[in-house]
């Protein structure tokens, strides 16, 4: 059974290049997508997804919101959030950390290194 | 006695019985009588004697002949009737013989012993004539022939019938042969094009893996795929999926970190070596650039529907010079010479309207041939535009616009306006 990824990401293009490096990753993952934090915190108790990677500036909720209610929920707080975001500074980085994530991704994307990361949670 | 002596033709003996008589009776009165039957008989078998000993064959024949014999019944000796048989058709009983041969079959229709009879019933009419042997001797003769002929005619016709046949099965094998090998060649072409479909679906997401390499294999052995055409099609799929991959992947190149490390990454999803990759370079580059530059739109509009199309045909390759009427069209168009022309029918009251906008261009021999497309808007204009020649040539696309429709129009216009070109050339 393929293990779900949980992609949170208002950007479509973003959406579609991660898709795109994913689908030709060979890995045997299924990816949702959600647009906001809100839709992410349903898809999570929903699918019970194996890795989340957020975008941390999304409209209606975004990640630095998200994140917090995902680690804080019963059925969700064991899954690993990657932050996904275009923010660099180290003290963003720091933050990201102290609300739960396990690593800090910085935009633009460089896909065989995605995909690393993504093994490495997927597969630890 | 001598009555019978008489009858088995034995005068002599019946003379001596007579003689015999007459001695022992003298008066006996019947002993004249006996002598003048004798003589009457004896003549008499003289006369038949002469056939019968010339022509001792046709004995056997006779058969036929006591058919007319009995009216002389009495005259138990088979020679004589012939010779009355025959009086009365030839007198000299020399031909007789020849005769008997064919005479016995003017009569065979009453006996029963001669089968041939069947054939009988046309000498009769032979045996009145004069030269009854040659017509009847032919029958059995000249129907060999003739039976010869009519079978050579026959065998010939069947030849030529055979010959004909043997013809057209030949045209029609060859028409055949054809047809199998269109058959086959098309077979071949529908078999290439379909595993040509299963490996691009295999190769979408890159390089298959072992399990969807077997399936292809299996596909192209069920369809009669020799290997080398299996090699050179996995080799083309491959190079053009993954030029498909590199450019939808750098039409998103603002959000990747490296163009290069993605098309390397890329190069491995795909296999692509770096032998195939350099040899090909040129072409994956020209797929790059195909779709960058499409060309220059004057889009003549004063709607909102038609300014909403500008960003979308932007998106899609194409530098958009915006005007909101025709005069202002007219005022850009020296300047910045489009490669096509989209315009709505219908503009504010005081401005030209598309169709007589697009009536001024062609009277131009600067843009004659200048594509162009209509976008037609509910009106009188529109009907103007429907009803007249220019509907013929020019492009059209209603409103609401599909944006796919238009930007095929505009394809399909740019496409002749340069075979236009080149034909010129």
């Amino acid at each position: 059974m393929s293990k779900v990824i949980l992609l949170a990401e208002d950007d479509e293009d973003n959406r579609d290049l991660v898709s795109f490096v994913l689908q030709r990753s060979r890995l045997d993952l299924e990816l949702v997508m959600a647009e906001n934090g809100k839709e992410a915190i349903d898809l999570a108790i929903q699918k019970s997804p194996s890795l989340i990677l957020m975008d941390m500036q999304m409209p209606v909720m975004d990640g630095w919101t998200a994140v917090p209610i995902l680690k804080s929920n019963e059925l969700t707080k064991e899954i690993p959030i990657i932050a996904f975001t275009a923010q660099a500074k180290p003290e963003d980085k720091i933050r990201t950390f102290q609300i739960g994530c396990v690593e800090h991704y910085t935009k633009p994307m460089d896909p065989e290194e995605l995909l690393q990361l993504i093994q490495k949670y997927i597969n630890p | 006695m001598a009555d019978q002596y008489i009858k088995e033709a034995k005068f002599e003996k019946a003379r001596i019985e007579v003689e015999r008589a007459m001695k022992l009776d003298p008066t006996n009165p019947y002993i004249v009588a006996f002598q003048d039957r004798i003589k009457h008989f004896e003549e008499l078998n003289k006369v038949s004697t002469v056939p019968p000993a010339s022509d001792k064959q046709p004995s056997p024949e006779p058969p036929p002949k006591p058919v007319e014999q009995p009216k002389h019944v009495s005259a138990s000796q088979p020679a004589p009737p012939p010779a009355q048989a025959k009086t009365p058709t030839s007198p000299p009983p020399t031909p007789a013989p020849q005769k008997t041969e064919a005479a016995p079959k003017p009569p065979p229709p009453p006996p029963k012993e001669t089968p041939p009879p069947p054939k009988a019933p046309e000498p009769p009419p032979v045996v009145t004539a004069p030269p009854p042997p040659p017509v009847q001797v032919p029958p059995p003769v000249q129907k060999a022939p003739a039976a010869h002929d009519e079978d050579k005619g026959v065998v010939e016709s069947k030849l030529e019938e055979m010959k004909r046949q043997l013809e057209e099965l030949t045209k029609a094998l060859d028409l055949e042969k054809r047809a199998r090998e269109e058959i086959e060649k098309r077979h071949l072409q529908g078999a290439v094009k379909q595993l040509r479909m299963a490996m691009e679906k295999a190769w979408v997401n890159g390089a298959p893996n072992e399990k969807e390499s077997d399936v292809l294999r299996q596909m192209a052995i069920s369809l009669s795929i020799p290997e080398e055409v299996l090699q050179s099609l996995q080799r083309e799929v491959k190079l053009d999926m993954y030029s498909r991959a590199v450019k939808e992947v750098i039409s998103k190149r603002k959000l990747l970190r490296s163009s290069s490390s993605t098309l390397e990454w890329l190069r491995k999803v795909y296999q692509v070596s770096v032998s195939e990759y350099l040899e090909n370079e040129s072409k994956f580059l020209l797929d790059l650039v195909s779709d960058q530059y499409r060309g220059t739109v004057l889009f003549v509009s004063s709607s909102q529907g038609g300014k909403d199309l500008i960003p979308r045909l932007k998106s899609n390759g194409y530098a958009v010079v915006h005007a909101l009427s025709p005069e202002i069209a007219l005022e850009k168009i020296e300047k910045i010479n489009p490669n096509v022309i989209v315009c709505e029918t219908q503009f504010p009251d005081g401005s030209l309207s598309g169709v007589k906008f697009l009536h001024l261009l062609r009277t131009n021999s600067k843009f004659n041939f200048l594509p162009f497309v209509m976008i037609a808007v509910d009106g009188d204009e529109k009907k103007q535009f429907e009803s007249s020649e220019l509907r013929l040539n020019e492009g059209c696309v209603h409103q609401p616009v599909d944006f796919d429709e238009l930007s095929s129009m505009i394809n399909q216009k740019l496409a002749a306006f340069r075979d236009y070109i080149s034909s010129l050339a």
